[in-house]
C-alpha cells in the first residue's frame, strides 16, 4: 500500500537522531508552556521562529509542531490542577477535571487526559496520512452559511452544557456574545464598544477572560474560605486510574477522537469547538448526566481526546491546501516560507521527506509526551500540596507574566484582574463561566459568517435553508433547543441538576 | 524623573541652543546608540513585518554594538504601535517597522487618526515590498485582465472579491481596480488572508481576490487559483509570466505593500543618516537579500527623502480612492 510505504519512509526520517532530539525538545517546550497559564503556543512559536533560521526545515518544523501538540497536553495539567485553562481548548477540561482534583483524583484525571490525548493523537496521525484529501473536501463544502449554522448549533449546545438554571446559562451566553462584540467590526472596520481605549480596538483577548473568570475567581473563592482547603483536605488516591475508570473513559476517548478529528479540519474554532462538542455529546448520551461537572471521568477523557485529535487534523488543510486554519498554522506557514518551502498542495509530492517525516514525527511526539507526562503526574499532583500562601502568589505571578507577554500590554493584565472579580461574582451567583466563553468565542464568528452569507446572497435569508448542510445543522439545532425547552424534558433535567 | 529632566533642560536650553546645538547632535550620532534600541512592530508576531523587523534587529545588534529589541504592539490597524513611536523621545532609541497600510491607507480612511504621519515621523528607509496579485477561482472564464473586466461588467453586482481586512492594500487594490476599470465588484472582508483564500479556493461565494503574493503564489502554482495580473508597476521576478495590471490596459495602476523603518519626527538628522547607512548596508548583503526573497518579498531600499515623498504621494492617492469608493473607518 502506498500510504504504508510512505509512512515507513516518514518514520525512517523522523527516527534519525537529530529529528528525534528536536521532536523531544518541541514536546517538552510545548508541555512547559502549556502548563504555564497565559503563555500559549502562538507566542512561543513566534519567538522561536528566528532560531529556526539556522536549522534545516525538517527538524525546524518537527520542533514547532511538537510545541503545538505538546501545549495541548500541558494545557490540561493546569486546567485540572488549578482550574486555569491556558488554552481555549482546555476550558471544558476544567469543568470535571478540577472537580476530580478536588476529590483527590487529580492523578487519575491527569493520566486519563494523557492517555486519551495519546490515543487521539495516534488515530489522528493515521487520519492525516490516509484521509487528507477527502477530509479537505469536507472542509471546502463549508461556506459562510454553513459556518453560521454550525455556530448556532454550538451555542445551543452550550445551554445543554451548563448545569443548573437554563435562564442563567442563556444569560451567560449573551454576556459572552456582548463581550465578543467589543473591537473592530470585520465588515466596516468600525470600532464597537471600545470607548476610545485603543487597547480594546482588536477586541478583548481570550486569555484575559479565561484566566480571570476561571482561574483568578477560583483563587479568590478559595481565599475567602481558608479553613476548607478543599484540595489539600482530600487524601490523594492512587495516581493511576482504576479499571473502572478505564471502562468508563475508553468509549468516551473514542467518541471524542472521532468528533475532534472531523471538526479539527474546519478553519477557525475547530479545536475549541471539538472539545465543547465532545463534552456535550458525552453529557447527552450519559445514563446519569448529573455526574457531569462533579468529576465525571468521561468529562475529562472526551474533550481532551477531541482537542488533541483536532490539533493534529488541523494540519490537513495546511498540508493539502496550503491554507492555515488557525494562527498556529499560519506561523507554520511562515516557518516553511523562511526555509524556502512554498506551502500548498505540492508539499506532499515535492517534499515527501518533509510531509511524511512530519506526519511520522507527530506519532513519535505523542508517544514521547505520554512517556514524559505519566511519570510527571506524581510531581504535578504534589504541586497541590504546596501551601496556598506559596502556590497562589506563584500562579498569579505566572498569569501576569503570561498575559503581559501576549501583546506587551499592561492594560490586559488589568483586564484579567477585572474579569477575576466578574468571575467571583458569577461563582457567588451560581452562573457558569463555560457558556460565557463559548458565546465569546463563537459569537463573533457567527456574526461574521451571518453577515458574509447575507452579503453574498444579496440579503436573502433563505440561503440558510437552501443549502443542505446548513439546513441539516439548523434542524439539529432546533431539535436540541426543543429538547432543552420542552417542559417535560426540562422538569426531568432540572430534577437531575438540583441536588 | 521626567519633571527633573525637563527642568534641567529648561535651565540649560538657552545656553546651548545656538552654540552647542550642532556639536551635541553630532556627538549624539557618534555615540548613538547609547542604550538598547526598541523596534516597535505594530502587528502581532510572525507576519512579514515582524520577520523583517527581527531580521534587521539581528543585523543592527551586531553592526551598532547595542541590543536592538523587537516589541510587538498590535492594535487598531497598526495605529496603536505607530502612536507609541510618534510620542517616544526622538533620540533614535525607539523606531517603528511600518507598512504601506498603516502609514498611507490609514490616514486616508480613518476618521480619527491618533498620529499625523507626515508630521510625526521621520522616514529612514523602505526595506522591502510585496506585490499583490489578482487571482480568481478557476471556474471564472476570464484568462486575462481584459476578459475579467468584460466578465465582471456582464454580471452587474454579481461579482464579489475577498479581502484579508478592510482598508489594507489588498482591499484598496480592488477598490482602485473598480475605479480604474469601471467595474462594480463588492468587497467581502475576512479576518486574515487564510479564511478568505479558503472560501475563494472552495468557490464559496467569492470569485476573485487581491492578495499579497506570498500567500497566493503556491495556490496559483498548484492550479487551485488562476492568477491574472500583479498590482505592482513592474512584473515580479518571482512570477514573471504574470503581466501587470498597468500593461493589461489600466494605465498608471500601481499598488504594492511596502515595509519600511521610521523614527519619531525631530530625531537628529545625523542619527537618521547613521541608521539609514547601517540598514542599507546590512540589507544589501547577498545573504540577507536571499532571505528577503525566500519570505516572498522584493528587497527595496531608498533614501529618507525619497521615502518621505513616496508616503506623501500615496496618502494623496488613497484619499482620492477612499472618497470615490466611500470608505471611512470610524
Amino acid at each position: 500500500m502506498d500510504v504504508l510505504s510512505n509512512l515507513a519512509h516518514g518514520f525512517a526520517i523522523a527516527l534519525s537522531l537529530q529529528n528525534l532530539l528536536f521532536c523531544l525538545l518541541g514536546a517538552v517546550l510545548g508541555t512547559l508552556i502549556g502548563v504555564l497559564p497565559g503563555i500559549g503556543p502562538v507566542a512561543t512559536i513566534a519567538m522561536l521562529l528566528p532560531f529556526t533560521f539556522t536549522l534545516s526545515p525538517i527538524p525546524a518544523l518537527i520542533m514547532l509542531a511538537g510545541i503545538y501538540y505538546g501545549a495541548q497536553y500541558g494545557g490540561s495539567t493546569t486546567a485540572i490542577l488549578v482550574n486555569m485553562p491556558g488554552e481555549s481548548s482546555s476550558v471544558v477540561t476544567c469543568l470535571d477535571g478540577y472537580q476530580m482534583a478536588r476529590q483527590g483524583r487529580a492523578g487519575a484525571a491527569l493520566a486519563i487526559a494523557a492517555i486519551g490525548s495519546f490515543i487521539a493523537g495516534c488515530f489522528a496521525t493515521v487520519l492525516v496520512a490516509v484521509f487528507s484529501a477527502p477530509l479537505t473536501s469536507v472542509a471546502q463544502s463549508f461556506g459562510a452559511a454553513e459556518y453560521f449554522s454550525l455556530m448556532v448549533f454550538g451555542l445551543i449546545a452550550a445551554v445543554v452544557l451548563a448545569q443548573g438554571s437554563v435562564i442563567k446559562a442563556v444569560a451567560m451566553i449573551l454576556v459572552g456574545l456582548f463581550l465578543g462584540l467589543v473591537g473592530t467590526d470585520v465588515n466596516t472596520g468600525k470600532q464597537r464598544f471600545t470607548f476610545g481605549v485603543p487597547e480594546l480596538s482588536d477586541g478583548i483577548g481570550f486569555v484575559p477572560i479565561a484566566l480571570g473568570i476561571f482561574g483568578l475567581a477560583e483563587i479568590i473563592t478559595n481565599l475567602s474560605k481558608p479553613e476548607e482547603r478543599s484540595i489539600l483536605s482530600q487524601p490523594i488516591h492512587g495516581l493511576m486510574p482504576t479499571m473502572a475508570d478505564f471502562k468508563q473513559a475508553f468509549p468516551a476517548i473514542l467518541r471524542g477522537t472521532a468528533l475532534g478529528s472531523l471538526l479539527g479540519v474546519l478553519p477557525g474554532g475547530g479545536a475549541v469547538l471539538s472539545a465543547f462538542a465532545a463534552y456535550t455529546l458525552e453529557k447527552k448520551i450519559a445514563k446519569d448526566p448529573s455526574r457531569f461537572g462533579k468529576g465525571a471521568i468521561e468529562g475529562v477523557a472526551a474533550p481532551e481526546s477531541a482537542n488533541n485529535a483536532g490539533a493534529q487534523t488541523s494540519f490537513i488543510p495546511l498540508l493539502t491546501l496550503g491554507i492555515p486554519p488557525n494562527p498556529v498554522m499560519a506561523l507554520m506557514i511562515g516557518a516553511m516560507m523562511i526555509h524556502g518551502i512554498q506551502p500548498g498542495p505540492q508539499v506532499m509530492t515535492k517534499q515527501p521527506d518533509l510531509f511524511w517525516g512530519l506526519v511520522a514525527s507527530m506519532w513519535i511526539g505523542n508517544l514521547m509526551l505520554l512517556v514524559i507526562n505519566l511519570p510527571m503526574i506524581g510531581i504535578w499532583v504534589r504541586l497541590l500540596s504546596v501551601p496556598y500562601r506559596l502556590l497562589f502568589p506563584a500562579i498569579l505571578l505566572f498569569c501576569c507574566i503570561g498575559v503581559y507577554s501576549l501583546n506587551n500590554s499592561a492594560f490586559e493584565v488589568g483586564l484579567t484582574a477585572l474579569f477575576g472579580l466578574m468571575g467571583y461574582f458569577f461563582l457567588k451567583t451560581g452562573c457558569e463561566g463555560a457558556p460565557l466563553l463559548l458565546g465569546f468565542v463563537l459569537g463573533p464568528m457567527m456574526e461574521e459568517n451571518l453577515r458574509r452569507a447575507l452579503l453574498l446572497a444579496h440579503g436573502d435569508p433563505a440561503v440558510f435553508v437552501q443549502r443542505p448542510i446548513s439546513l441539516g445543522l439548523l434542524i439539529m439545532s432546533a431539535l436540541l433547543l426543543a429538547a432543552v425547552v420542552l417542559p417535560a424534558v426540562r422538569s426531568t433535567r432540572e430534577q437531575a441538576f438540583q441536588e | 524623573m521626567r519633571v527633573l529632566r525637563l527642568c534641567l533642560f529648561a535651565v540649560a536650553a538657552p545656553f546651548v541652543v545656538m552654540t552647542a546645538g550642532l556639536a551635541v547632535t553630532a556627538a549624539l550620532a557618534q555615540d548613538y546608540p547609547t542604550k538598547p534600541v526598541k523596534i516597535i512592530v505594530p502587528y502581532p508576531p510572525a507576519g512579514t513585518t515582524d520577520i523583517l523587523a527581527r531580521l534587521i534587529a539581528a543585523k543592527l545588534t551586531v553592526s551598532l554594538k547595542q541590543q536592538f529589541i523587537v516589541e510587538n504592539k498590535p492594535g487598531a490597524g497598526g495605529n496603536l504601535g505607530n502612536e507609541v513611536v510618534a510620542h517616544a523621545a526622538p533620540d533614535g532609541h525607539t523606531l517603528v517597522m511600518s507598512t504601506a497600510g498603516n502609514m498611507t491607507i490609514n490616514p486616508a480612511t480613518y476618521a480619527n487618526m491618533p498620529v499625523d504621519v507626515l508630521k510625526d515621523f521621520a522616514p529612514i528607509t523602505m526595506v522591502a515590498q510585496v506585490s499583490n496579485v489578482l487571482a480568481v477561482h478557476p471556474g471564472v472564464p476570464a484568462k486575462n485582465v481584459a476578459e475579467f473586466i468584460a466578465w465582471v461588467k456582464s454580471r452587474p453586482k454579481q461579482v464579489f472579491f475577498a479581502t484579508s481586512s478592510p482598508a489594507n492594500t489588498p482591499h484598496m487594490s480592488g477598490e482602485l481596480f473598480n475605479i480604474a476599470a469601471g467595474t462594480d465588484m463588492t468587497p467581502v472582508h475576512y479576518k486574515g488572508s487564510g479564511p478568505a483564500l479558503q472560501d475563494l479556493v472552495a468557490g464559496q461565494g467569492v470569485q476573485a481576490m487581491f492578495d499579497n503574493m506570498p500567500s497566493v503564489l503556491p495556490l496559483i502554482q498548484a492550479g487551485t487559483l488562476r492568477g491574472l495580473a500583479v498590482t505592482a508597476a513592474k512584473r515580479s521576478p518571482t512570477m514573471p509570466e504574470l503581466p501587470t495590471i498597468d500593461e493589461s490596459g489600466l494605465k498608471g495602476y500601481a499598488v504594492v505593500s511596502w515595509f519600511g523603518l521610521f523614527a519619531p519626527a525631530k530625531t537628529p538628522a545625523a542619527v537618521i543618516d547613521k541608521l539609514h547607512k547601517e540598514v542599507v548596508a546590512s540589507m544589501s548583503e547577498p545573504e540577507t537579500t536571499k532571505k528577503l526573497v525566500e519570505i516572498g518579498t522584493e528587497p527595496v531600499l531608498n533614501t529618507p527623502e525619497e521615502f518621505g515623498k513616496r508616503v506623501a504621494s500615496e496618502i494623496e492617492m488613497w484619499r482620492a480612492v477612499a472618497k470615490k469608493a466611500n470608505i471611512r473607518i470610524e
